[in-house]
């Protein structure tokens, strides 16, 4: 006999006047190698058409998926139902701003974002077509891509205290970013550049090591000593600084 | 809803590093008062007249006379710096709880741990600090008689908890804030952070019941 | 209602979309991309595998050259692509490879001395030269003649997506995410923009734009079982195919990657097998190395999904609940090679089958992956028959593909297309004015709101969408898939006629109002249904093999009736089927049609008589 599963789901459509926020039960029979992406689907075909949320590769690599499953911030195409109690609880990330159910706008937040920290390569160089590639270690490499992991789901960022309680806080995400800058010798930012973007409460010494970030991240990125690595990186930029003027 | 610049106002925000270290310094210089204290105070369970030797050469050397105010000084620097990161508005509060409540995440309520233990030390602990200076020099006697009293006692055993609390949490977050801890390393010292935060206690307890039936 | 103007508009904010917006932010233009999620999430994203460029910087590249490149990519394509597309790819792809890292790709690098290999299942050495310590190092992939696939660990597509948009960011490129374009603005002769829908708020919002470009992805959501993600639907295929003017090329060249697993269709990587991976049956042997001694698992992407296929109808594979599959095994490459290079496939294992790669054997199936058909567009990119309009990526036939895109190229072909393209529109753009005639866009905007309104009231009937889209893809699946026949396609052409017209009674069960994701889904259902026609059409009419077309009826390669290009135009939004015209393959034939070097050789050659 296979599980009957109740989803309570939150709903709540900000572009339909006759709409309040409130949650919804939708009951359904459990399948073999049932995921939340499946589930979902089968809801909104079978039983309520006008059921938002938001997948895209189903796969978990493009982060598109990111809700609180039972009171965690994860990606919902990764989550299997067998995993899972019977009654299953779906809300929204918070932070982002609410499209509608357990959409949210992560697409507007992250674009503040790499303008905020400036994600790209700072560079003086330029391109010369007819030159070889510059040379780089294979170990830098791969130091470089562990942080370039990150698919922007926004769980770090949702499942934060810190980023809950003041909304210019960057997140886990963004100063994982900047380390991933600062590792890349391409980047010709220099830690006082980096500092004028996170070195303060906003950036890393808002973060108050709470680790859910750490702990929630679908694609384990290592959150925490990147954020260790960065605070005592910007804490001796902050001392230098002092003395310099 | 950030608080910040609220308590120390007109800050500009290239003095946030400079405020991190002091929030690190100041914690990490009241965990090795509080581990100095510890050894003074539960002296007593060797004998009160340990206690009493100690507590005379601190007099002596004027440490008491000095070292209380500094620390007095330290302990409130610390609350300010540590303050800004507290939610002092309605909306903030509700907002951090259902958070916690929703995640069911160990290293969250820790930090709501930390908070409130922080607000019940600072209360507690600045009668229990003036009780003591105004009135040296500190003697087993002395001690014993305050605890004996009743009141001084149920007064320690909350004090005593929240405070091992507050330097247990705090001395693990400083491990993994300032990446001294990596996070393989993150679950065992944890566990010896819990570990050693019931061992405090313990002692703790034991000075309490050692000063209790210590007859003056 | 909005109306934005930009220099470039830009319909998909892919690796294509992207990289050519870029050129337009260099060259000082505005551009917008328009996406239907976070740029980010396009689909570019998953490819795993990486991109091909001869640049020979491994051993096992050693004497590569875009020579040998182009003539790998006309082989792959079964003579079907357009030669001189294919050189101009292969030509550029290199250099676009550097430039990528220059702009920050984190490239896996050639680290001097020896390291272990697999092939075929055995273990080799190779020694990497010193002299080329950190320059860009390649893997191997299937129906090359090299190891020439750039990589990224197994994150290609992620990191070189994440790099591009970065660079975007950095030029002010704007990325409009949660919109979906729902048709062009034209008069007939040039195209002027495009009408929107915001995926927030529900909203029409007009674009109008000196040169308009599609680079939307794959369709192949029409079909059952695809790797594509869920956005992959046709949007931007179906507004040019609604158009009347623009035809789709070779829409019946679908590619079926070998290694889908079973039963979420997620891709694994080629990587899979490049690095060595086998693939067993029933009784856990080996079956590749007898159909194709030369390059056993290794053959091209269409080959391997035939004899899996022909394999599996010998009854040789494993029965399953969701049907039958073949086994991936690559216990042999080692706890460290899966979890390291291969980890994003050790992951899909573990979180969405729930088993180990290290341990277990991994269930697979052919399952279609790419659209080497698409928007028809010439060398430069422009499309046939609208000025002004673009294509590029995987939704333009642009046609270096033919019946058969080789691993690697298609992730290499949008940033190459992307950069070769985006130039051209900037000559256009700079090359003249562009006058808005407001009576066509006000006609457009008109037909649009008429067409969501006639969903919502329902007076156009009541078909649930859902159900229409089921049909269609079960018709596809079943009549149009790894092996066709006359029998088969016909049917299935019989039953998708049928289905449009239901397709044209689709009414919503909810109100529509905000981004209503039925509404989403019923504002494409026709467009869908007219793509899958162009398709079932195409395999139909092409009496002959080439490629992934394969009509069991007509095994042999055709180069005496069938070196042409299929054109499929819908002239009429209200005809039952594509009109179908055809075209030289390519414009010249540096190399001449020949044998592949795998897979069935039987080939007709065009010199053949009757
Ligand atoms: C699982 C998988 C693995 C792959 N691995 C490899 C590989 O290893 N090597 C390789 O060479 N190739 C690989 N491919 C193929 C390759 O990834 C794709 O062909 C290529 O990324 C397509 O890029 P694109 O820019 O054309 O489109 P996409 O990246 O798909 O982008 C399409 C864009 O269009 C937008 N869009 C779509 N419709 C609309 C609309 N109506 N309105 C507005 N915007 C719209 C989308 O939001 C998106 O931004 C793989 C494909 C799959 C499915
Ligand atoms: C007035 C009473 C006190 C208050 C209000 C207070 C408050 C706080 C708060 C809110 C934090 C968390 C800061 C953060 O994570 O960023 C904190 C950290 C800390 N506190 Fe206290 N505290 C008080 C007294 C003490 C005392 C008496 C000690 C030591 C015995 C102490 C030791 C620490 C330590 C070690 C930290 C960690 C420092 C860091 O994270 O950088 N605190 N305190
Ligand atoms: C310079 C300042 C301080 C002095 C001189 C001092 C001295 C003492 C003395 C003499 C006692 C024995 C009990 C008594 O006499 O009442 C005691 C107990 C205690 N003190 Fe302090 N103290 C100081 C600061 C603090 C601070 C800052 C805290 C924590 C916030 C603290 C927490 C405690 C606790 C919890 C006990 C009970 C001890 C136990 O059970 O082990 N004290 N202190
Ligand atoms: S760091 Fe992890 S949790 Fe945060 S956005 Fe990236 S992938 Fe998601
Ligand atoms: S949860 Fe937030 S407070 Fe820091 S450690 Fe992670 S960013
Ligand atoms: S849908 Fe892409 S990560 Fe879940």
């Amino acid at each position: 006999m296979p599980r009957l599963l109740k989803f309570n789901i939150f709903r709540y459509n900000p572009q339909d006047p006759g709409s309040k926020p409130h949650m919804d039960s939708f009951v359904l029979e459990e399948t073999d190698s049932m995921t939340l992406f499946i589930a979902l689907n089968r809801i909104r075909e079978e039983q309520d058409p006008s059921l938002q949320f938001d997948f895209c590769c189903r796969a978990g690599i493009c982060g598109s998926c990111g809700m609180v499953v039972n009171g965690r911030p994860g990606l919902a195409c990764h989550t299997k139902t067998v995993d899972l109690p019977g009654d299953v609880t779906l809300l929204p990330l918070p932070v982002f701003r609410l499209v509608g159910d357990l959409s949210v706008d992560t697409g507007a937040w992250f674009r503040e974002m790499y303008n905020k920290v400036e994600s790209w390569i700072h560079t003086s160089k330029s391109f010369d077509q007819s030159a070889v590639e510059e040379r780089m270690d294979n170990e830098v490499a791969e130091q470089i891509y562990e942080l370039d992991r990150c698919v922007e789901c926004g769980c770090c960022v949702a499942a934060c205290g810190t980023a809950r309680l003041r909304d210019d806080f960057l997140g886990a995400v963004a100063l994982n970013r900047i380390a991933r800058f600062a590792v890349d010798p391409r980047d010709e930012r220099t830690d006082r550049d980096y500092y004028e973007i996170i070195g303060n409460d906003r950036g890393i010494f808002g973060c108050m090591g709470l680790l859910a970030c750490e702990d929630v991240c679908p694609k384990n990125l290592p959150l925490q000593n990147q954020l260790g690595f960065l605070r005592r990186k910007m804490g001796i930029t902050a001392i230098k600084t002092l003395f310099r003027r | 809803m950030p608080i910040d610049s609220t308590l120390i106002a007109g800050r500009p925000a290239r003095w946030d590093g400079v405020l991190d270290w002091c929030q690190m310094l100041s914690g990490l210089g009241l965990i090795l008062f509080m581990w100095a204290h510890m050894i003074l105070v539960a002296s007593v369970i060797i004998g009160p007249g340990v206690m009493n030797a100690l507590a005379r050469f601190f007099e002596h050397t004027g440490l008491a006379q000095v070292g209380g105010p500094v620390i007095f000084l330290v302990f409130l620097g610390h609350f300010l710096l540590a303050a800004r990161k507290v939610p002092f508005r309605f909306e903030g509060q509700k907002m951090i709880w259902s958070h916690a409540r929703m995640m069911r995440h160990t290293d969250t309520w820790l930090w709501l741990v930390q908070v409130v233990s922080a607000m019940v030390i600072l209360l507690m602990g600045s009668i229990h600090m003036w009780v003591v200076l105004t009135d040296l020099p500190i003697t087993a006697a002395k001690s014993a008689a305050r605890i004996q009293g009743g009141f001084w006692l149920a007064f320690y055993l909350l004090l005593l908890p929240m405070v091992e609390l507050h330097v247990g949490v705090g001395f693990y977050r400083i491990g993994v804030k300032w990446g001294f801890v990596k996070d393989r390393e993150r679950k065992r010292f944890k566990k010896a952070e819990n570990l050693l935060t019931a061992m405090f206690i313990a002692i703790g307890l034991i000075t309490l019941i050692r000063f209790w039936f210590l007859s003056a | 209602m909005q109306t934005i103007y930009t220099d470039v508009l830009v319909i998909g904010a892919g690796l294509a979309g992207e990289r050519a917006a870029i050129e337009a932010g260099q060259a000082g233009l505005s551009a917008i991309c328009l996406s239907l999620v976070p740029a980010r999430r396009s689909h570019s994203s998953a490819a795993q595998g990486g991109m091909q460029a001869a640049l020979g910087n491994s051993v096992m590249g050693e004497g590569d050259s875009p020579d040998v490149h182009f003539q790998d990519t006309v082989k792959g394509s079964d003579w079907g692509c357009d030669q001189e597309v294919a050189r101009l790819f292969a030509e550029t792809a290199p250099v676009e490879m550097r430039r990528l890292a220059f702009w920050g790709v984190p490239w896996n690098r050639v680290v001097p001395g020896p390291s272990i290999y697999y092939k075929a299942g055995k273990e080799y050495e190779k020694v990497e030269s010193q002299e080329r310590r950190g320059l860009i190092t390649a893997r191997s992939f299937g129906g090359t003649a090299k190891w020439r696939t750039c990589y990224v660990s197994d994150g290609t597509g992620h990191s070189v997506l994440f790099t591009v948009d970065n660079r975007c960011a950095e030029l002010g490129v704007e990325v409009h995410d949660k919109t979906e374009a729902l048709s062009l603005i034209h008069d007939g002769r040039t195209c002027f923009g495009a009408v929107s829908r915001s995926l927030r708020s529900g909203e029409l919002r007009v674009y109008l734009a000196k040169a308009t470009m599609i680079a939307t992805g794959g369709f192949g959501r029409i079909y059952q079982n695809t790797t594509n993600a869920v956005i992959c639907d046709g949007g931007g295929h179906i507004a040019a195919l609604d158009t009347g003017v623009v035809p789709m090329g070779n829409m019946e060249a679908v590619q079926f990657h070998p290694t889908g697993i079973v039963p979420t269709d997620i891709l694994v990587t080629e990587g899979c097998r490049g690095d060595g991976g086998t693939l067993l049956d029933v009784n856990e042997e080996r079956f590749m190395d007898k159909y194709e001694p030369e390059k056993a698992e290794l053959a091209s992407r269409d080959v391997v999904s035939r004899w899996m296929t022909h394999h599996i109808r010998q009854g040789l594979g494993v029965k399953s609940p969701y049907g039958d599959h073949l086994w991936l095994d690559i216990r042999h490459l080692g706890e460290a090679h899966i979890t390291g290079k291969l980890r994003e496939v050790y992951e899909i294992c573990t979180s969405f089958l729930g088993l180990d790669p290290i341990r277990q054997l991994i269930p697979v199936r052919p399952t279609q992956h790419y659209s080497m058909g698409g928007v028809r567009t010439d060398k430069n990119g422009a499309v046939y028959g609208l000025k002004g309009l673009f294509a590029a990526g995987e939704a333009a036939c642009w046609d270096m593909h033919g019946f058969n895109r080789l691993g690697g190229n298609s992730l290499a072909e949008t940033v190459v297309a992307g950069g070769i393209v985006g130039r051209r529109i900037v000559d256009h753009v700079q090359g003249g004015e562009v006058l808005f005639n407001s009576a066509v866009i006000d006609a457009e905007v008109k037909r649009q709101r008429e067409r969501l309104d006639g969903l919502i009231s329902g007076r156009n009937g009541s078909e649930n969408v859902y159900k229409v889209r089921a049909a269609m893809q079960q018709a596809l699946q079943k009549g149009c898939n790894i092996f066709r026949d006359e029998t088969g396609l016909s049917e299935c052409v019989a039953s998708l006629e049928e289905i449009l017209e239901r397709a044209r009674r689709v009414g919503l069960k909810t109100n529509g109002a905000g981004a209503s994701p039925e509404l989403y889904a019923a504002l494409r259902i026709q467009g869908q249904v007219k793509l899958a026609l162009c398709v079932a059409l195409g395999a139909l009419k092409r009496t002959e093999s080439r490629g992934s077309h394969n009509r069991e009826d007509y095994p042999a390669r055709n180069d005496r009736d069938w070196l042409v290009r299929t054109l499929a135009y819908w002239r009429n939004p209200d005809d039952g089927l594509p009109v179908l015209e055809y075209e030289p393959a390519s414009p010249s034939y540096e190399l001449p049609p020949g044998d592949r070097g795998y897979g069935k050789s039987e080939i007709i050659s065009a010199e053949q008589g009757d």
